[in-house]
Parts: C-alpha cells; structure tokens; sequence
C-alpha cells in the first residue's frame, strides 16, 4: 500500500486575546489508499482543526501554520498557490461537515447547488451537469433523484440533506474524503444508515476516507486505523483492534471505561476521567493528560514524551507510562479519583 | 425494588397535541401535531425510568407534559395517586416542587445574570420560611454535594465548564428535596470523558435521597446503565415497556430491535459480525402520522394488518409490554 496522504510535524496556532493558543500540535501520521482512518477526540483536541489544516481552510489571521508538511499523492499542499489549491480541493480531497443545513445554501434547490459544484470542478455543460446530479444522487441512496433536484434544503428531513452533502463531496471524483462528525447531528437508526452508504461507496469507487467523530463506537465498526487525539496532539495511533483491545495511552484507557456499552449489562459503575479537557492557552510543558491521569509523575510534568512503539505493529503511544496503562486495562484500571 | 401499591407516579393516556394553524387573515386550525399520542407508564420510588427516542418521538414532551410545563390535552397524571392536572394555585405549587427538572443544555437553563449561590437558593427562597444563615448552609450544603467547591457560590455560569454547569443544575433541581427527578437529555451536550462523571454523580444522588428519575435520552447505551426499567418511544406512542434486562435479553417490537442494533458498540471485533437492521426512510411527521401502526411504513416485518388496525400494548412478559402484533413471534432468523 502507498501513502495517499502524508502529514509531518502539523501546528496549528490561533492568536487570542489569551495569546497564541495551540490548537494541533505536531500532529504526523498517513493514510493509506482506500483506507478508513479514525480520528477520535472530544472538544478541543483539535481533530477538527487539523482537518481544516488539511484543505488549508484555516482562516488566517487569528490562524496561522506553525510548522508542518502536508503531502497528498506525493504533491506538498503547502506550496501551493490558491487557484491550483482550489483545484485540489472538491476534486481530489473534499470534506462532510457535521450539520448539513449549515453547509447548504437554503435558497437554492439542491440541484441548482450540485450543478453548480459539478459544472464548477468538471467544466460539464447544463444537460450533463442535470445528468450526473441525478446520477450522484442515486448513488447516495435518495429516491426519485429527478424530483429532488428541485427539492429545497428545507424540505429534507436531516439524513437526506447529509446525503446531499455526501453526493456533493463525490461530485469532483474526489480521492480522499474527510467526514468531520457527519452523523452526530442525526438520529441513530438514520446514523446507521449513512455509515453504511459510506462504507458501500468506499468499496465501490475506492475511497479513502478520514472520519473525525467523538465516538469510539462508530471507529470500532468503520475504522482500519485509530488516530486518538487529545489538547492538539495524537496521542495513540494504530490498528483498530489495537486501540480497542490493547489500549496503552490513560486518556483511551479512560476513555473506553467511562462509557457505558449498549450490548452488555455492566459489571458495575461507570469509571470517569477525573478532571475535565485542559484550557489549551495555559499547557505546561509536559504531557497535556498529566493533570487527570493516576499515573502520572514529576517526569510526566515535565516533558512531553515522544512516541514509543508498544509491540503491536504500527500501534504507537505518546505516554512515559504506557505499560502500566495498558496493564491497567487488562485489570481494569480505575481513573476515578 | 419493591414494587410499591400505589406508584409515585403515573401517566395514563397523555395526549399533547399541537394545533397546526394556516391563513393569514382567517387564523384557522388546520390540524394537529401528535407529538404525544396517549402515552401511560408508572414509576416506583427510588426507581428510574429510561425513555428513550429518536427526534420528534414526543420523549421530551412527556417529560414537560409531566411537570406542567406545557399542558398536556388529555390524559391523567397521578402523583402518589393524586390527579396533579386537576390543581391549582397554591396546592399546584405545593405538588410541583415535588417534581423537578434537569435540563440538556446547562448554557441556557440558568440565569447567566445570577451568581451560582442565587441560582441554586432560588427555589428555597420562593418556598420561604427559611433564615438567611440556613439558606446559606443550605445551598453550600448542595453545592458540595454535587461536587463543587464552595469557592465557586459567587462565580456566574459563564465562568464553568459544560459539566461543572451541569453540576449547578442538579443543585438547584435538588434545592427543594423532590421525590421525582426529570433528567432531559442531561448529558448529551457534554463530552464523553465528561457525561460518565455527571451520571455517576446522578446516581449516587439518587442512592442518598432515594428519588426516581424520569431519564429521557436517545442514547440507548447510558439509558441501559442507569434504568432499572425502560419505555421506547416512536412517534409519540410508547412501543414497548420493560425491566432493563429484560428488554435488552429479549427486545419484541421491531422499532426497538433496530434501535438497538444500530447503536454502535465499541467492540471492533463484535462490530465486524454484526448484523445491523438498517431502517428505510425517515420517522413520519407527527401532523401526519401513518395509519394504522405508526411503525409499519418503516417496519422490516410489516403485515398488511398493520395498516389497518392500531396494535394494543399486550403484556407479553412479566412487566413486559409491547405494541405490535409480532411481538409474540421470535425475533427474525439472522
């Protein structure tokens, strides 16, 4: 397998009034051609930031790229200039952002808004443009295409208006697509719904995807790789079954055993992280985690560790202390202080 | 628990309609929102009671129906078997703060005005009887033991985090010692790491003061782990009702079996051998509910039966009831 996307060393900064807040923070990691890569955070990791990093949607100022390389299909992003920039994005990377009503123009008929993409990234003319729309939508699971097309953004309940935005996205034949929180604004049964239109539309046009959600559930069914990230950085990364069964970093840990699970009865409380996330404009210089994690040390205070490699190929943890952790898993390690 | 004679609480047949109105000039009633369509369940003392449901299945109108909030249409709401529809004035007073209510978004359920000692003593003050040095203890009392420092009695809402709001809202809901307990989507806008410390903290409340709560969520995983027992609700009709266990080891309506199957599960090797019902289309409007079943149009295992007549809830367990006509059946063959 080769590297569709390849990111070294990304930082993302944001001038505050507070001073300059750090929002990702040497964040490295590639995603594999036809691969689902899981980026797992709650608010304030900056798994959302990092992914408008990506498509160099940061609006600057108060943002700014701190550091980094970016390179997708071998070509350094970074350099580019804005039109060939504009061409990369919606034609070969695009992006589904978590509430659809926001993204689409209320005034226009979704056909109107997908000719508009499509004869903007593909030069069709009107005819092929009508034709291709219908054909997208289709493709997304939305039945009478034709009729849609006339539809307003108003008139679709919430599931269809994310497929709107999902047909939107493949309508430059993009090859990667980066879904941030898609379905969290959506029911559950509907939320079924759309993971599977996306995994179908993976193994039928290859797509890789990145999927950037808070819950650990959706990344255990969809997910190849696990990024976990936490206060900008990435914390632990790996295999799917690596995260899930060998956990090494406390924040996934704790993470893992403060959620309750819908397909068994629980032995016992839930386990809550003590504490709550870090204000990102007062970071010490050691590990973000330390101030809520039990095993943390004068070591872990002062310096933020590099990553170490736990054994299981391609699983990596940023933490001093990560045997104990995943130890602590095994035995059920309480964060609860 | 210990099933009690007479429940805590009991809803029989409560019905919210909302009334559909058109023409500018002629303001006219054109028809009517069922956002809950007779709705009946109890709930015990020191029990809690999951209602769990999509977006517009009407959960969070029973709970506001319950406490008055917004008037119900019809039915009977029992508080220790007293009809709390039928008071008013100052016993309806009396009676509501019996009952309280935690809401979803902390942000906009307190004053941003008031400091945090104001918000939570509130309600004792409008109670009265009560001296100032008492009112003090009272509320640093309750702030403790939602966790939060008496430091924070004169900080305002804007300076807390999501949870740490939360907590504030427990204390005022628990201000005037009530025996039942509406939790509103309470957790849903904070973040994981987050909701675990809110609900650990709901239940040891609960363990402490032996109140019941009504706990409304559509996260059908916290709602299996803090109710004992637990009603589905689907376009503004409870489908099935049934102690927790007893739902999860044998759920009979098909609605419930596809909630439950699309919840993901944090497991990446169960999550690989899952065999998920995924339900067509959407939930139907309320102002145009489908004949018949409300489910059918989106049931797997529809009859044309189901379109013709409404199911009965029928006990098909102990304390295990469900509305449809295939609930009896064993569940469909993977």
């Amino acid at each position: 397998m080769t590297a569709l996307l390849d990111i070294r060393d990304l930082s993302v900064a944001f001038d505050t009034d507070e001073g300059s807040v750090r929002a990702v923070r040497g964040v490295s990691y590639s995603v594999e051609e036809g691969e689902v890569l899981g980026v797992v955070g709650e608010s304030g990791s900056g798994k959302s930031v990092h992914a408008l990093a990506i498509m160099r949607l940061i609006p600057a100022p108060p943002g700014r790229m701190e550091s980094g390389e970016i390179r997708f299909d071998g070509q350094d992003l970074l350099s580019l200039d804005r039109r060939r920039m504009r061409d990369v994005r919606g034609k070969r990377i695009s992006m589904v952002f978590q509430d659809p009503m926001s993204s689409l123009n209320p005034v226009y008929s979704v056909g109107f808004q997908l000719r508009e993409t499509l004869r903007l990234h593909l030069d069709l003319g009107r005819g092929a443009a009508t034709g291709r729309a219908c054909e997208l939508l289709e493709l997304v699971g939305i039945p009478d295409p034709r009729q849609r097309l006339s539809s307003y953004p108003h008139e679709l309940s919430g599931g269809m208006r994310q497929r709107v935005m999902i047909a939107m996205a493949l309508a430059g034949n993009p090859r990667l697509v980066i879904a941030d929180e898609p379905t969290t604004a959506l029911d559950v049964t509907i939320q079924a719904q759309i993971i599977e239109l996306i995994k179908e539309l993976r193994e039928e046009l290859g797509l890789t995807v990145i999927w950037i959600t808070h819950d650990l559930g959706i990344v255990a069914g969809l997910a190849h790789r696990v990024n976990v990230m936490y206060a900008g950085y990435v914390v632990e990364r790996g295999p799917v079954r690596a995260i899930f069964k060998r956990p090494s970093h406390p924040y996934t840990v704790g993470l893992l055993s403060s959620m309750p699970r819908m397909d068994r009865k629980d032995a016992g409380g839930l386990r809550p992280i003590p504490g709550r996330p870090p204000d990102l404009a007062r970071l010490g210089p050691g590990c973000p985690f330390q101030p809520r994690c039990p095993l943390a040390d004068d070591g872990c205070r002062e310096a933020m560790p590099p990553f170490d490699e736990t054994g299981d190929p391609g699983h990596h943890v940023r933490c001093w202390k990560w045997p104990e952790a995943r130890a602590g898993h095994d035995g059920g390690l309480s964060l609860d202080a | 628990m210990t099933p009690d004679s007479v429940p805590l609480l009991e809803v029989r047949g409560l019905k919210k309609y909302f009334p559909v109105r058109s023409g500018l000039v002629f303001d006219r009633k054109v028809g009517d929102i069922k956002a809950v369509d007779g709705v009946s369940f109890e709930i015990h003392r020191g029990e809690t009671l999951g209602l769990v449901g999509e977006s517009g299945s009407g959960k969070s109108t029973v709970g506001r129906s319950v406490l008055r909030l917004i008037e119900p249409s019809a039915g009977e709401v029992l508080l220790d078997g007293r009809d709390f529809l039928a008071v008013k004035g100052r016993e309806l007073r009396r009676l509501r703060r019996r009952m309280q209510m935690i809401f979803q978004d902390p942000f906009a359920s307190l004053d941003p005005r008031l400091p945090v000692h104001a918000i939570v003593s509130e309600p004792l003050e409008v109670e009265g009887g009560i001296g100032r040095k008492e009112l003090r203890e009272r509320v640093d009392h309750l702030l403790d033991l939602v966790g939060l420092d008496t430091g924070s009695r004169n900080r305002y809402p804007h300076e807390f985090s999501g949870g740490q709001r939360q907590r504030v809202g427990i204390a005022r809901a628990l201000a005037l010692d009530p025996d039942l307990v509406v939790c509103d989507e309470a957790i849903a806008s904070l973040d994981v790491s987050i909701q675990a410390q809110i609900v650990n903290l709901l239940q040891r409340l609960q363990e402490h003061f032996r109140f019941s709560y009504l706990f409304i969520a559509h996260d059908l995983s916290m709602v299996r782990h803090v109710s004992n027992r637990i009603a589905v609700m689907y376009l503004g009709k409870i489908v099935e009702t049934a102690p927790t266990e007893a739902l999860f080891d044998n759920p009979a309506h098909p609605y419930t079996r596809a909630l439950m199957s699309a919840v993901p599960v944090p497991d990446p090797d169960i999550e690989a051998t899952r065999r998920r019902i995924i339900l067509e289309g959407d939930i139907p409007s309320p102002a145009n509910p489908p004949r018949g079943c409300a489910f059918r149009t989106r049931c797997p295992v529809a009859m044309v039966r189901c379109s013709q007549q409404v199911p009965r809830t029928l006990e098909i367990g102990s304390g295990h009831f469900a509305a449809c006509f295939r609930a009896a059946e064993p569940a469909a063959p993977p």
